[in-house]
């Protein structure tokens, strides 16, 4: 990154753009935890100060919090993992030869599933599954596939045609073009795409209490239930933080991940 | 073949077909030619006429549909794909460098496909990027975003040479750099080839690139075939047909002089100066050869820039050149070349470089008028037409 | 028949608590886009606001709003709201800066002044990209408007919850599917409807 002085500069709007968009990152990979110590620094301090009653004590004692905390992590790091699972290996064979004209109705029909509403998807996978951690892992996987599937398609796609064959042309077979040069070129879509799927599965988790299968939604859902302002605020304030926090470091993971040469 | 210094070997198709589904007539119909060994043959015609497809064939990139390709008498279909490609050098427009990894790694690949030891694929790396006049240290570890696209292509042939193919295969090769890059390129391919002695095949869609690097070139009509297929000088000098004629173009007469080298003229000498050397030495070297400016060398003896004299004067010592290109012609350059870098400085001549780039002296306007006169005595002699290269200068 | 028609009833709703939504937060985007793009401060600020507001889940920010919109339309609204201006901030920047400037210095040179600049060369040239947002956050809302019923917003989301709480009950299976499949189909057909604006909307000149 130090040394371009053998390239011409870029010039215009594309590289206004370019740098406006790494002053964005930059903001955001240093605003964001700056922002989530302060607001979590003043929740501790208001709820080690604060006047609460019984139910409010027992919603918001340290140990529940941080059991809903670590269930919610859970949830996300799981569904997320067989996210990945799942996605990048099927985004691979849908750009494969052969299975490349399968691409579009794949990812028409997982656009079609994103309109579904999350909790719709949760409650139908209940009905069918019962009430169970599994059940939810299973409609926040089936929710987190399209933006992987999609970035992952897109991504690979995207490679520039003449690399890999030039790649072929040297005499790489077609696996070795796909882990040395095609992946590693789309690895900053496919990452944009998991980020993306982090922040939708930590989001939809919230959701995960409505069948008994923990996260920090329970707080909200009592809240609204018992008429608690401050358990209510507190969930939504703590499934946010959580929220940016899983936002920045997929952020960080983006950042790390992208070859160096890009 | 091993007692001689040509590397490359013979290549061979016969009656090689590719016609694809759907298309009436096919892309390449029946083409037969013969590359001998350690020779630069150029593939050209109009667009569509099957030279990338045929270029394409002899690595299999494109499958024929029938007939044979040979490789130093083996059949390339008998031989695995991957395996085959790995001993036949690529290099595309552009260099199609890949760019998340390093001038080193990418110019390592094939050698580290073939499981060659690390310690052996370092140095050849290093070798590959000083035959390509890169300095190793300075750019083993760059990414090619931060290459020129003239050093971008250099890195590209050094790829394509790193397993030692015995043949290479190029495809348009210098078509995405500026004219005098491309031009120095071209220098430094024959450079290196008149060490190496590869065979290549080189597609272009410049006549006066195929005129000044091929030992033949192959002039193809639609479908591959084959118009006149003979030295730079025959095809300028006998057109085979009508279609050969209008496609190198009126003003043929001119090209002939870009099948002279600045090889073939005598060499003045110049007096030159090395950076950190005393200007006064300098000056007295000068004032003997009765020059008002100097050349000077990097401690490579590689021609870096002109200096005036009297801009010397006052100094100390020689100061360091600014930039890192290196001055003027290869020695394999046409006079074509050598005329427009005399005409871009404004010193009068042309520096003239040889292998890796060092300095061998310099063609001034009085030898090149000569020489074109001379040339254009003798062609109005055999070919009837006199050229008007004459009033060019 | 009763029960068909109160589906309709909620499918109605839905889409009138989206569309409303949407258009609302279509004219708040772009006046805070040709903010943004007045002053290139904002520019990174308006994108980070808007990359950490699509983070946070619906469901959170529900949560802030009921203490202070009190349960019914108005959390469900503000929610919908708030999440729908953000695609269309983004791509209405975008758009905007995308303008060629020799276009606008040329639209002043003849006479037009900052508002009529803005509103018959600006906008129609950035239209298409502001459409593609709009599109984008209708998608968004109609799942956001979904889990709106849980404080008791108007429309669909109301028969997932239903089919929720009978978990066990026949009834379950048909409720949560007509909730789920009500708002897949509502957003494709609201998606076509767009595309065919935009298909209306779009300059024959500059459509792809």
């Amino acid at each position: 990154m130090t040394d371009t002085a053998a390239q011409p500069a870029p010039t215009g709007r594309a590289a206004r753009l370019r740098s406006s968009a790494n002053r964005e990152q930059l903001l955001l990979l240093a605003g964001i935890p700056v922002l989530v110590l302060v607001v979590l620094g003043g929740w501790v301090a208001w709820r080690l100060t604060a006047d609460l009653d019984d139910i409010e004590a027992r919603q918001l004692a340290w140990d529940a919090i941080g059991r809903l905390t670590w269930q919610h992590v859970r949830l996300t790091v799981v569904a997320t993992v067989l996210v990945l699972l799942i996605a990048v290996p099927l985004g691979i064979m849908l750009t494969r030869r052969g299975f490349s004209r399968a691409a579009p109705l794949v990812v028409g029909v997982a656009n079609i599933g994103q309109a579904a509403p999350a909790i719709g998807l949760v409650v139908l996978f209940a009905i069918w599954l019962g009430f169970d951690f599994w059940t939810a892992i299973v409609a926040f996987t089936l929710y987190g596939i399209l933006p992987v599937l999609r970035n992952t398609i897109v991504g690979l796609q995207g490679v520039d045609a003449t690399l890999v064959e030039a790649g072929r042309g040297m005499g790489m077979s077609a696996a070795e073009v796909l882990w040395r040069i095609e992946l590693p070129l789309a690895v900053p879509v496919i990452m944009a795409g998991v980020r993306t799927a982090l922040v939708l599965v930590v989001g939809v988790a919230s959701f995960a209490t409505f069948i008994d299968a923990g996260g920090l939604g329970a707080l909200i859902q009592t809240g609204i239930t018992l008429f608690r302002t401050s358990v209510l605020v507190s969930g939504g304030l703590l499934i946010a933080l959580l929220a940016l926090v899983v936002d920045w470091l997929g952020r960080v993971l983006e950042t790390a991940v992208r070859p160096k040469g890009l | 073949m091993t007692d001689q210094p040509i590397s490359g070997v013979d290549l061979e198709l016969v009656d090689v077909t590719k016609s694809y589904p759907g298309q009436e007539r096919p892309a390449v119909d029946g083409l037969t030619l013969h590359v001998p060994a350690g020779e630069i043959v150029m593939f050209i015609g109009p667009s569509g006429c099957g030279k990338t497809t045929s270029l394409k064939m002899i690595n299999r990139l494109i499958e024929p549909t029938s007939g044979t390709i040979t490789i130093g008498g083996d059949d390339v279909r008998k031989q695995k794909v991957d395996e085959l490609r790995r001993h036949i050098g690529y290099v595309i427009q552009g260099g199609s460098l890949f760019p998340h990894m390093t001038v080193a790694q990418n110019i390592a690949l094939v050698p580290k496909l073939l499981k060659w030891d690390d310690k052996r694929v370092e140095a050849r790396v290093d070798e590959l990027l000083d035959l390509v006049n890169l300095d190793p240290g300075r750019y083993r570890d760059r990414y090619p975003r931060e290459l020129s696209g003239g050093q971008q292509q250099r890195v590209g042939v050094a790829r394509g040479l790193a397993s030692d193919p015995p043949v290479v295969l190029m495809d348009e090769p210098f078509g995405a750099v500026d004219p005098i890059t491309r031009s120095r390129l071209q220098d430094e391919l024959m450079s290196i080839q008149s060490e190496l002695r590869k065979t290549i095949v080189c597609v272009t869609h410049d006549i006066d690139e195929a005129v000044k690097l091929g030992d033949r070139i192959c002039i193809l009509q639609e479908g591959a075939q084959v118009a006149q297929y003979d030295t730079p000088e025959h095809v300028l000098a006998a057109p085979a047909n009508r279609f050969v004629e209008d496609f190198v173009g009126a003003g043929s007469g001119l090209k002939q002089l870009t099948l002279t080298r600045v090889d073939d003229i005598e060499l003045r000498s110049w007096p030159t100066a090395s950076v950190g050397e005393p200007v006064a030495e300098v000056l007295a070297r000068a004032g003997q050869a009765g020059e008002s400016s100097v050349i000077v060398l990097d401690q490579r003896r590689r021609p870096r820039a002109w200096c005036w004299v009297r801009d010397l004067e006052g100094q100390d010592r020689v100061p360091p050149p600014a930039g890192d290109e290196v001055l003027g012609v290869d020695r394999r350059a046409t006079l074509n070349d050598a005329l427009d870098d005399m005409l871009s400085s404004s010193y009068g001549a042309a520096v003239v470089t040889g292998r890796r780039d060092e300095f061998l002296g310099v063609v001034d306007f009085a030898s090149v008028t000569r020489h074109i006169q001379e040339t254009a005595q003798q062609v109005e002699a055999s070919a009837g037409s006199g050229p008007d290269g004459t009033e060019r200068t | 028949m009763q029960e068909r028609a109160d589906i309709v009833y909620g499918g109605y709703q839905h889409v009138s608590l989206v569309v409303q939504c949407v258009a609302l937060a279509a004219v708040i985007a772009f006046l805070l886009a040709v903010l943004v793009t007045r002053v290139p401060a904002l520019e990174g600020l308006a994108n980070a606001v808007s990359a950490i507001g699509l983070t946070l889940p619906s469901f959170a920010l529900l949560g802030f709003l009921l203490p202070l919109l009190g349960i019914g339309p108005g959390p469900a609204v503000a929610a919908v709201t708030f999440y729908a201006v953000l695609p269309i901030l983004r791509n209405a920047v975008v758009a905007l800066q995308g303008v060629d400037r020799t276009l606008l210095e040329s639209a002043r040179g003849m006479g037009m002044g900052a508002v009529a600049t803005l509103l018959r060369v600006q906008l129609p040239l950035a239209w298409p990209v502001i459409l593609a947002g709009i599109r984008t956050s209708t998608q968004m809302s109609m799942g956001v408007a979904a889990i709106a019923a849980v404080v008791l917003g108007p429309g669909l989301g109301g028969y997932i919850f239903s089919g929720l709480e009978q978990i066990g009950n026949a009834n379950a299976l048909y409720s949560a599917l007509v909730g789920t499949i009500g708002v897949v189909l509502l957003a494709l057909v609201l998606d076509a409807l767009l595309l065919l604006l935009g298909r209306l909307t779009t300059s024959k000149g500059i459509r792809a």
